[in-house]
C-alpha cells in the first residue's frame, strides 16, 4: 500500500499541468473557440478529451494513479463547459451493448462533441420510480420500425441536443424492468416538441418532451429488445465515480475561501468551512479506492456506492456556505457577471447556483433513492 | 501509488483476524476486563512470541521494521474485538517514545524486554488541567545535581499499573504552554517519590494518576534533547492518532454490521425491523460515516508513511472524522437495537463506550476540526 507517485506518475503530473497552463482560459478569450481548441489539443495528447474511456476505444487507459493525478490538476483550472450525456453517460452504453456499427456511427460524433445528446428516462409518472415508464414503442409489422409515443421530463438540453437516448416500453411484462428497450433517435423530426421548464434558478435547463408518433429504425435499437433497464443500470456504478464531481468541489471550495474573507472572521463560518473539506478529502480519497480497484481489474468495491450521495451534499454545503459569505447580497437578484466561470462570482451567480444546486439531490437518482438502493445492493447483499 | 495490502501485510491482518475470532468474545473479554491486570498475560506473552510487538521497531533494534502501515492493519483488527493488551499504550505510544527519542544506549536497554512482552510501557503526558492541549506540562524537572528532581502528577496515564518503565514529560524550562522547556523522562516504577493510583476506564480498560513527589532521575534518564521533548510528544501523538482511528474503523464496521444483522433477525410490527426504510436509511448512514472514516485512514496513513508535508493536516482531518463518525456510528447502533443496545449482553454498548475514549484520547473532534481549520 502506498500513494508514492511513481517517476512516470510525476512526469505524468508535469504533462498535465504544462497542458493545464498552456490551455487555461485568458482573458477575453471567446469562450466558444476556446472550448474547441481545449479539446483539440486534448485529443492531440491521446485520449485526453476522454480521461474515462478505455484504451481500446481510444481513451488514454490511465492507470489509477493517473486519474488521481488528472482530477487533482484540473481541479485547480477552469474547464471548458462539458456535456456529460454522450462523452461520460451514452458512450460507456454503447461501448459495453451496442453493436459495432453503433460504436463506428456514434463515439466518435460523441467524441467531437460535434453531437449532442440528451437522456429520455424520467417521465410525469416516472421519477424515482423510473421502472414505471409508460412511453410506448411498438415495432411495426415487418420488424423494420418502432413508432414512440409518450412524454418524457426533467430532461436537460433538449432544447439544445441533436439525439436522445430513451428508454421505452416494449412489453407489460410481469417483472417492470422486463419490458423496456434502450433507443436513440434524432430530436429535430416530426413528432417530438420540447417545451421549456424553467426551474429555480430562473434558467432553462430541462424540459418536457412529447413524442407523438415518432419513428425509430431498429437499427437505433441498443442490445436486445426488453433489456433496456440492465443496460442502463448496469454502467450506474462507473458512472456514480466521477458524477460527484469532487474535483469541481475542491475548487469551488478554493474559491468560496479565496472570497469569503468577512465570513471567515466567524468561528462558526470557519469550523463549518473545515468540515466540508474533511469530507471533501475523505471522498477524494473514497474516489481513488474506487479507481483504484477498477484499474486493477476488480469489480468497483462498495465504497464506490457513496460518491453521488455524499458528493451532491458537499457540492450543496458548499453553495450554501456561499450564500451565508455573500450576507445580504445573496437576496438580490442583480446583473450576472457574464464572464465564464473565471473570476470571483458575483452574488447573483452565487444565488443561482444555489438554487440550481437543488438539483443535484434530485437528478441521477434522488440521495433518498441512493440510500435505498445503497441499503438493497451493498449493505443487504453483504450481510 | 497501489491501495491493496501486500502479501506480509495480508498475513498480518488475517493473522490478527484469527486471534480476534477466537479469544475475544463478548465472554472471553468480560473475564479480561474482571482480571486484576486487566488484560492477560497469556495473550500477551502469544503476541510476542507471533512477532507482533516488534512490528513497529528498526531491524536493527531488533524489530520488523514495519511502517504506519502494518500498524493501521493491526490496530483495526484489534478494534473489531476491543482488545485489551496494551499494544496501543506499551507499543504505539511507549515505542514511539523510544523510536523518535532514545538514544542507542537506550534503545539497547530497554527494547529487547519491550518486543518480548516482559518490559511494559507507559505514556505519562497529560495533566488534569491540560484538556487537549499537548503543551500544557505543569511538572516540573528542576535541575539537581547530574540529574533532575521532578514534582507534579500526571492523569489519565493508560496501563500504569503493570507498566514497568513510564515515560514522563515534565518542564524543564518556559511557561506552562510553552513549545519549548518540555523535557520528556523515563521512569521506573519502583522509584522513590512515585506514586500510583489507579482506576478503571469507562471502556473496560485501566489507568491511573502518577504523583510525582520529589523523584531523583540521572541524566542519562532524559528521552532526546532536554527542553526539546514536545517535537516528540508531536510525534507520539500523531502515531496514536493514526492507530486509534484503525481501531475505531475496525469498531465501526462491527457495529454497522451487527446493526444490520440484529434489523433483520427483530421481528415488531409483523416484520424485520430492517424491512422500514427510515432504519434502512439510517444504517446506510453510518456505512458511508464508516466508509468516509476509511477512506480517510488510508490517506492520512499512507501520507504518513511516506513522511508528505500534508501528513499532519490529514491526521487533524481523521481525527475529526474519526470521532464524528465514530460516535454517529456507535450511538446509532444502540438506538436501533432498542432496549437491548442498552444493555451489557450485546457488545454494541462496549463499542460505544470504547469509541467514547478513543474520541477523547489525544484530541477530541472538535479540537481537531480547530486545528485543521487553523
Amino acid at each position: 500500500m502506498d500513494i508514492e507517485l511513481s517517476a512516470a506518475d510525476l512526469q505524468f503530473q508535469q504533462e498535465v499541468r504544462t497542458f493545464l497552463e498552456e490551455q487555461a482560459l485568458q482573458p477575453g478569450m471567446n469562450p466558444a473557440q476556446w472550448s474547441a481548441r481545449w479539446f483539440a489539443a486534448a485529443t492531440a495528447k491521446g485520449g485526453w478529451d476522454v480521461p474515462r474511456w478505455p484504451k481500446e476505444f481510444g481513451g488514454p487507459g490511465w492507470t489509477a494513479a493517473q486519474h488521481y493525478v488528472w482530477d487533482q490538476e484540473t481541479a485547480k483550472h477552469t474547464l471548458p463547459f462539458d456535456s456529460p450525456f454522450g462523452v461520460v453517460m451514452l458512450a460507456p452504453i454503447l461501448m459495453a451493448y451496442g453493436s459495432v456499427e453503433q460504436q463506428q456511427r456514434f463515439l466518435p460524433a460523441i467524441r467531437a462533441r460535434s453531437v449532442q445528446w440528451c437522456q429520455g428516462y424520467s417521465e410525469p409518472g416516472a421519477g424515482s420510480d423510473l421502472a414505471a415508464l409508460k412511453t410506448r414503442a411498438v415495432l411495426s409489422a415487418d420488424a423494420t420500425h418502432y413508432l414512440l409515443n409518450g412524454t418524457k421530463i426533467w430532461t436537460s438540453a433538449a432544447h439544445l441536443a441533436d439525439w436522445m437516448f430513451c428508454l421505452t416500453r416494449t412489453s407489460e411484462a410481469a417483472r417492470r424492468q422486463q419490458g423496456i428497450t434502450f433507443l436513440l433517435l434524432p430530436m429535430r423530426q416530426p413528432g417530438i416538441d420540447v417545451q421549456p421548464i424553467i426551474t429555480l434558478g430562473g434558467r432553462h435547463h430541462v424540459n418536457m418532451v412529447h413524442l407523438s408518433n415518432v419513428t425509430v429504425p431498429v437499427e437505433n435499437r441498443v442490445g436486445k429488445e426488453g433489456e433496456g433497464w440492465t443496460y442502463a443500470k448496469g454502467l450506474l456504478q462507473h458512472e456514480r465515480i466521477g458524477i460527484a464531481n469532487i474535483s469541481r468541489s475542491r475548487a469551488a471550495l478554493a474559491a468560496l475561501k479565496q472570497s469569503a474573507s468577512a465570513a471567515l472572521e466567524e468561528h462558526s463560518f470557519r469550523m463549518r468551512l473545515a468540515a466540508i473539506e474533511v469530507d471533501l478529502m475523505a471522498l477524494e480519497f473514497t474516489e481513488l479506492r474506487s479507481l483504484a480497484a477498477m484499474s486493477s481489474g476488480m469489480s468497483v468495491g462498495p465504497e464506490s456506492s457513496i460518491l453521488k450521495l455524499k458528493g451532491t451534499e458537499v457540492q450543496q454545503r458548499i453553495q450554501k456556505l456561499a450564500m451565508e459569505a455573500a450576507g445580504l447580497q445573496g437576496a438580490a437578484w442583480g446583473p450576472t457577471s457574464g464572464s465564464l466561470m473565471g473570476g470571483a462570482a458575483t452574488a447573483r451567480e452565487t444565488v443561482e447556483s444555489y438554487l440550481t444546486g437543488r438539483a443535484a439531490t434530485i437528478f441521477g437518482g434522488a440521495s433518498e433513492v441512493q440510500r435505498d438502493v445503497i441499503w438493497k445492493n451493498v449493505i443487504r447483499q453483504r450481510s | 501509488m497501489n491501495l491493496e495490502l501486500n502479501e506480509e501485510q495480508a498475513l498480518l491482518r488475517d493473522s490478527v483476524a484469527r486471534f480476534v475470532g477466537e479469544h475475544y468474545s463478548l465472554e472471553q473479554r468480560r473475564s479480561i476486563v474482571r482480571s486484576e491486570r486487566g488484560h492477560s498475560a497469556e495473550h500477551w506473552q502469544m503476541m510476542a512470541e507471533l512477532g507482533w510487538l516488534a512490528v513497529p521497531f528498526a531491524e536493527r533494534d531488533g524489530g520488523m521494521g514495519g511502517s504506519a502501515i502494518d500498524t493501521m492493519v493491526m490496530m483495526e483488527q484489534f478494534g473489531k474485538g476491543l482488545v485489551l493488551e496494551p499494544f496501543f499504550t506499551s507499543i504505539v505510544l511507549g515505542g514511539a517514545a523510544l523510536r523518535h527519542g532514545a538514544s542507542d544506549n537506550i534503545k539497547q536497554r530497554l527494547l529487547s524486554g519491550v518486543i518480548d512482552g516482559t518490559r511494559q510501557l507507559a505514556f505519562a503526558h497529560a495533566e488534569r488541567s491540560a484538556r487537549f492541549d499537548l503543551q500544557h506540562v505543569a511538572t516540573r524537572a528542576c535541575p539537581d545535581g547530574a540529574g533532575f528532581v521532578l514534582h507534579g502528577l500526571k492523569s489519565f496515564v493508560l496501563n500504569l499499573e503493570a507498566a514497568d518503565t513510564i515515560v514522563v514529560s515534565a518542564r524543564t524550562g518556559g511557561a506552562i504552554t510553552d513549545r519549548d522547556g518540555i523535557t520528556l523522562f523515563l521512569l521506573e516504577r519502583d522509584c522513590p517519590g512515585v506514586s500510583i493510583q489507579s482506576y478503571p476506564t469507562v471502556d473496560g480498560g485501566r489507568a491511573g494518576d502518577l504523583s510525582l513527589h520529589g523523584v531523583h532521575l540521572a541524566r542519562s534518564s532524559v528521552l532526546g534533547e532536554v527542553d526539546a521533548g514536545c517535537g516528540i510528544v508531536n510525534a507520539v501523538a500523531s502515531e496514536a492518532m493514526l492507530a486509534l482511528a484503525a481501531e475505531a474503523v475496525g469498531a465501526m464496521q462491527v457495529l454497522y454490521q451487527d446493526t444490520v444483522q440484529y434489523t433483520q433477525q427483530r421481528i415488531q410490527f409483523g416484520h424485520p425491523l430492517a424491512n422500514f426504510q427510515v432504519l434502512q436509511h439510517r444504517m446506510v448512514d453510518m456505512f458511508t460515516e464508516y466508509e468516509l472514516a476509511r477512506s480517510l485512514l488510508y490517506r492520512a496513513t499512507l501520507e504518513s508513511a511516506q513522511s508528505l508535508p500534508s501528513a499532519q493536516r490529514s491526521i487533524h482531518a481523521l481525527k475529526y472524522l474519526v470521532g464524528r463518525a465514530g460516535m454517529f456510528v456507535a450511538e446509532s447502533a444502540v438506538q436501533l437495537h432498542g432496549g437491548m443496545g442498552m444493555t451489557e449482553e450485546l457488545r454494541v454498548g462496549h463499542y460505544l463506550k470504547r469509541m467514547l475514549v478513543i474520541d477523547l484520547l489525544f484530541g477530541n473532534a472538535e479540537h481537531h476540526l480547530q486545528k485543521f481549520s487553523e
